[in-house]
């Protein structure tokens, strides 16, 4: 921009003060002057260190103390759902995997249960059982970098080191299994992408044994430090009923003493044939939100365990033709076989016009693809239910009243993902 | 249906809603769209008292192009329920009685172009302020956009 189309400064003070508006879209209401005479608005993010992704919250300030909060997102919108649109269904799987990128297991799960219920297709018991494998690695996955970034927030930086030392085995295990470290597009509609190994169920076994002593190192670190709990205990408290109200959904939520989880409340993939508990708080403060997460990595060491002893012998593919592929021996001696191939390949899978939502339990809450089709190749409409989305809009009830320095132990204890906040 | 919805519906004097159940099993009831307050209050009623998710279907082809979908949750008997409206342009605003429709009614506004009366803010949430058109319809093709803070490409 040259000198000449700088905008001159009046007009830059009124752009400001215009952006800058008092406004009621923060739940909050806007500030009374009489009761708030001294506040300053400043703004934070959208490039912040402890924004856990590109989120701007434009803030209103009493001294230290946050007077309201306004979080301003769509800065990593990149009209992922417009794109799997114009995809078709098996190309389309490879955006839930860019959603939230710390859960790509779990998104290409939900998306996956979403189609097939448009199929009505069998899917094979190995491959509901190594679905929920799959999606508790995942959940573990996603809790370590949570915690070691809810470290790094609060000043307590070495935590990040170990949870991450986990997190490369996960992400190893990933790579092996599926080629990519965190696009891994393995649960595809109709299945898995491919089979275990046994070295692989090995290798994620040892992994799964050593890990209750590996979260007991985190526990040592944090649980019953005094200035880890000077930051969390009383800190963003959001009672059940407000929780509920806000259509906040996950840990968060379970945090505020609401026990709901959807694995128990409306089980998919086969998670009524596993024993866990879900672990519910009683404050719905920041501490709460950390021993819940806590105490779910346990549990999904336990269901991993469990899914592991269970995983049956068998094809882990549908043997529904519209949705899967043959294998390749049948290729030689099947002429349908090859036109199954060829339309699959070439068109894609087509499921019957219809709607379908399954909800499935995020590591951040209720998670689900809306697809809707009509016949053809391509979905009509594709909508992810992000579960982050409606965690934030409660971070407003959640920063009032308390500290700046907290805000940044509140943000990290939603653990929002702006990848699907912003899709 | 469970009995106490079937019996809030009958409540209202909304005569041979078209309802039925998607492929998914979740049930779903189609009202008109200046209707949806009052059915919300109706299904609040029955339990579903939890906001889930706001999203619209386009069809550029129908005169009322977009269907809105909401999807509530009732906590008693883990149900979902989902309620669809067609609309061309105008429904009312539902955050009165959900405050967790408020992104979710600015996002349809956004996306779609819905204006939501009686909405407390109506602004966009993930679109830049000074953006164009609304880019989820259907007839909005891919590509084209023009290239943002192109001044010094020559």
């Amino acid at each position: 921009m040259s000198i000449e189309t700088r905008p001159d400064d009046a007009e830059m003070t009124e752009r400001m003060s215009s952006t800058l508006t008092p406004s009621p879209m923060n739940g909050n209401g806007p500030v009374d002057s009489a009761t708030a005479p001294h506040t300053l608005r400043i703004n934070m993010g959208p490039q912040h260190p402890s924004t856990h992704g590109v989120l701007r919250l434009e803030l209103e300030l009493d001294g230290e103390i946050v007077v309201s909060c306004k979080p301003i997102i769509g800065y990593l919108h990149t009209g992922t759902e417009k794109t799997m649109e114009n995809l078709t269904y098996l190309q389309a799987l490879t955006v839930t995997d860019r959603l939230d990128y710390l859960n790509p297991m779990g998104n290409n799960l939900a998306y996956a249960l979403a189609v097939e219920a448009l199929f009505d297709c069998e899917i094979p018991e190995r491959a509901i059982i190594g679905r929920v494998l799959l999606a508790e690695l995942t959940r573990l996955n996603s809790h370590l970098v949570w915690l070691g970034t809810t470290g790094i927030d609060l000043g307590a930086s070495s935590v990040l080191l170990y949870t991450f030392r986990e997190r490369e085995v996960l992400l190893d295990f990933f790579e092996s299994l599926s080629g990519a470290r965190m696009m891994t597009s393995f649960i595809r509609p109709g299945g898995l992408a491919d089979d275990f190994t046994d070295d692989w169920l090995q290798g994620v076994s040892k992994f799964i044994d050593d890990l209750p002593a590996r979260i007991d190192e985190y526990e040592a670190l944090l649980t019953h430090n005094p200035l880890f709990k000077d930051r969390m205990v009383g800190i963003g408290v959001l009672d059940g009923q407000r929780a509920l109200s806000m259509g906040v959904t996950g840990p968060v939520l379970r945090a505020s003493g609401i026990s709901h989880d959807i694995r128990k409340a409306r089980p998919y993939s086969g998670y009524d044939q596993f024993e866990f508990h879900v672990p519910v708080g009683s404050h719905g403060d920041s501490y709460d939100r950390y021993l819940v997460r806590i105490e779910e990595m346990r549990e999904s060491v336990k269901l991993c365990k469990q899914a592991i002893a269970k995983l049956p012998v068998g094809p882990v593919k549908t043997s529904d033709r519209k949705v899967m592929p043959p294998p390749r021996e049948e290729l030689g001696q099947s002429m349908e076989a090859v036109i199954h191939h060829f339309k699959l390949w070439t068109a894609g899978m087509k499921p019957p016009a219809g709607e379908a939502y399954i909800p499935v339990e995020s590591p951040r809450g209720e998670l689900g693809f809306y697809v809707v089709s009509d016949g053809s190749n391509k979905a009509v409409r594709v909508r992810e239910r992000a579960p982050s989305f409606a965690n934030l809009q409660a971070l407003p009830i959640m920063a009032r009243g308390g500290l700046v320095a907290d805000l940044i132990a509140i943000i990290s204890s939603i653990d929002p993902v702006l990848g699907e906040i912003d899709r | 249906m469970t009995e106490t919805l079937d019996q809030a519906l009958d409540s209202l004097t909304l005569a041979d809603l078209e309802h039925g159940t998607s492929a998914d099993g979740i049930d779903f009831v189609r009202v008109p769209v200046d209707a949806i307050p009052r059915l919300v209050d109706a299904v609040i009623g029955a339990g579903f008292g939890r906001f889930i998710d706001l999203t619209a279907v386009d069809e550029p082809r129908r005169a009322d192009r977009f269907e809105l979908q909401y999807l509530l949750h009732s906590m008693q008997d883990q149900r979902w329920l989902r309620l669809k409206a067609r609309t061309a342009e105008h429904a009312p605003s539902i955050v009165s009685q959900f405050e967790a429709a408020n992104w979710y009614e600015r996002e349809v506004f956004d996306l779609y172009g819905v204006l939501f009366d009686g909405h407390p803010g109506l602004t966009r949430i993930l679109m830049p302020d000074d953006w164009d058109g609304h880019p989820l319809r259907r007839d909005v093709a891919l590509g084209g956009e023009p290239v943002q803070f192109s001044d010094n490409i020559s």
